[in-house]
């Protein structure tokens, strides 16, 4: 972290609008990226990602200048993403008297590639991708991150990439 | 493919909607940032002063006769707002789940009190387990999910409005322009039922058959078997009528209107093959009373009602009753300097939420004893986030889920 945050930081810890403006602009965009790159909806990822937001204003003046800010709202962001993709996996398994009979959800019009090759990873491999090749942590930072072992994130990245590769051509 | 390929492909996938999604958001966190703002909190002494003398009102208020005592003391003070009120819908007091509509849309409310705008609609009616919300834009008739993943859309001909859910959640009532229609809840099957009153939305019949009440445009009210396109019974409306209201067995039916309320009695013939509306008998309420709102309890034994008085010179009033439709006497629940403009029973029928948009609190009403009276304040705000200035007070258009019905 740059000393530039840090002060956006302390700024903020002192009642700054504008610091706050600051560091949300700063953090925003791959936040929410990471989140919709593992969601794969939207309005999800909007909500995952206001969510960590929020609870990174609820605790700014609790908030250890000397860490990182943005590994902070990533870990909050990404484990959100996983439980989220974790209980839509088990709504849309469990039958309800409520259920609409036949309907199903509107697929994107917009998108290539990546997302319906995505889609076919299970949430957490989805979130050892994104940590890896979007917000480029290191696999021992995922470990941390997402209290796995180094070895499953690994061979979670492994696999995951192979996956990719055979479900997406790319010219070059 | 590369990593670096990958990592172009991750950092350029198109996100829908993600410009309004990073506005939206830094509204929300601006707002939460200056609700955290430190404030000045007074000093320990002048804490426990005030922690004593609200310990010593609690105290004369639990040995006081409860009831209608409370209940004056409650009259006399509440003119401005309710004092003290929470300041923040950190909660659904009662519980469920709460759908509020707003000028920017509906928001589906969590019983923690977190809350998600669903999208541009103006209308918006739950499913009866709260699954899904069915809302109108224009000419649009959505189902969406409570946390906002759009289901299906169908268009109509004209502005869609008052969509209605049935109790048995497979079919959903909307009126497009003048004609009353009903869609399968898979957006399938959409079918004409009649003409109807742009002034009363529809009321499906509580235990679960597709039968639906409406008032059509010769001012009649219909019961009609919308999977038959068959009409069972009809019979002039009452006056001025703007809402209707079944109880829980279904064996009553109230129609509203500002001018009062009348019951009937619905007959069901075996097999429920036939409903018959009996005749309109007016329900007796106090003297130059308007009708704000009315509704049947989910446990279908009262009817609440809020209505405007102007008794002499004073300022104008606002009262809730409770209303026993079997002819017992009617009993003043809650009564405010002002005006009250909604109200809305819980899930399990035991409070009541009443809007007091002067005050921009949300009052939730203990219909029976035991519980207390909650004030939340700061309503037109919370839902005009970014906007508070130019806040309008929300509508309650739900409170999830409905429970059980049938005991009277």
């Amino acid at each position: 972290m740059g000393a530039e945050e840090k002060k956006l930081i302390k700024e903020a810890q002192r009642g700054s609008r504008d610091a706050l403006a600051e560091l949300y602009a700063a953090h925003w965009p791959d936040a929410h990226r990471a989140a919709y790159l593992v969601v794969h909806d939207a309005g999800a990822a909007e909500d995952i990602a206001q969510d960590a937001f929020l609870a990174a204003v609820g605790a700014l003046d609790r908030f250890d200048r000397r860490r990182p800010f943005g590994p902070w709202l990533h870990r909050i962001v990404i484990n959100r993403a996983i439980d989220w993709g974790r209980r839509e996996a088990l709504r849309r398994n469990a039958a309800d008297p409520d259920e609409l009979p036949g309907a199903t959800a509107p697929t994107e019009a917009i998108g290539g590639e990546l997302m319906p090759a995505l889609a076919k990873l299970p949430p957490e491999q989805r979130a050892v991708v994104v940590l890896r090749h979007l917000l480029e942590y290191t696999p021992g930072e995922i470990a941390r991150m997402l209290e796995l072992p180094r070895g499953t994130v690994n061979s979670r990245l492994r696999r995951g990439l192979d996956q990719l590769r055979d479900l997406i051509e790319v010219e070059g | 493919m590369s990593e670096d390929q990958l990592r172009t492909l991750l950092r350029e996938e198109p996100i829908p909607g993600a410009a309004e999604a990073e506005r939206r958001g830094l509204e929300l966190v601006g707002r939460a940032y200056a609700e955290c703002q430190p404030v000045h909190r007074p000093v320990h002494l002048p804490r426990l002063i005030v922690a004593l003398a609200v310990a010593a009102l609690l105290a004369t208020l639990i040995l006081s006769p409860a009831g209608a005592a409370v209940r004056d003391w409650v009259d006399d003070v509440f003119t401005a707002g309710v004092r003290h009120a929470e300041p923040a819908l950190t909660e659904i007091p009662g519980g469920g789940e709460l759908l509020i509509q707003s000028q920017r849309g509906p928001w589906a409310v969590q019983a923690d009190g977190s809350r998600r705008l669903l999208g541009d609609f103006r209308e918006a009616t739950w499913s009866p387990h709260g699954l899904f919300v069915a809302a109108a834009a224009t000419k649009t008739l959505s189902a969406i999910e409570p946390d906002g993943t759009p289901r299906w859309s169908i268009s109509a001909s004209a502005r869609v409005h008052d969509p209605r859910w049935s109790p048995s959640g497979f079919r959903i009532a909307y009126r497009a322009g003048s004609s009353l229609r009903v869609v399968r809840a898979d957006g399938t099957g959409d079918t004409l039922v009649g003409s109807a009153s742009g002034a009363v939305p529809p009321a499906w019949f509580p235990p679960g058959l597709h039968l639906l009440a409406y008032v059509d445009g010769e001012r009649r009210i219909v019961i009609a078997e919308t999977d038959a396109a068959r009409t069972m019974d009809a019979a002039d409306a009452s006056p001025a009528v703007v809402g209707l209201s079944w109880s829980a067995n279904g064996r009553r039916l109230i129609e509203i209107s500002r001018r009062g309320l009348w019951l009937r009695d619905v007959r069901m013939s075996k097999l429920a093959s036939g409903l018959r509306l009996g005749a309109a008998r007016r329900i007796p309420l106090p003297a130059a009373a308007v009708v704000r709102a009315a509704a049947f309890s989910p446990r279908g034994r009262t009817i609440a009602v809020l209505l405007d008085r102007s008794p002499g010179p004073g300022p104008p009033r606002s009262e809730a009753l409770l209303i026993d439709p079997a002819g017992g006497p009617a009993r003043r629940l809650f009564g405010v300097s002002g005006h009250l403009t909604e109200l809305a029973w819980s899930p399990d029928g035991r409070r009541l939420l009443l809007a007091w948009p002067a005050a921009d609190q949300w009052l939730f009403v203990p219909a029976e004893g035991g519980a207390r009276l909650r004030a939340i304040g700061d309503i037109a705000a919370v839902f005009a986030p970014g906007n508070a200035r130019k806040a309008t007070f929300p509508r309650v258009a739900g409170w999830c889920c409905a429970s059980t019905p049938g005991d009277g």
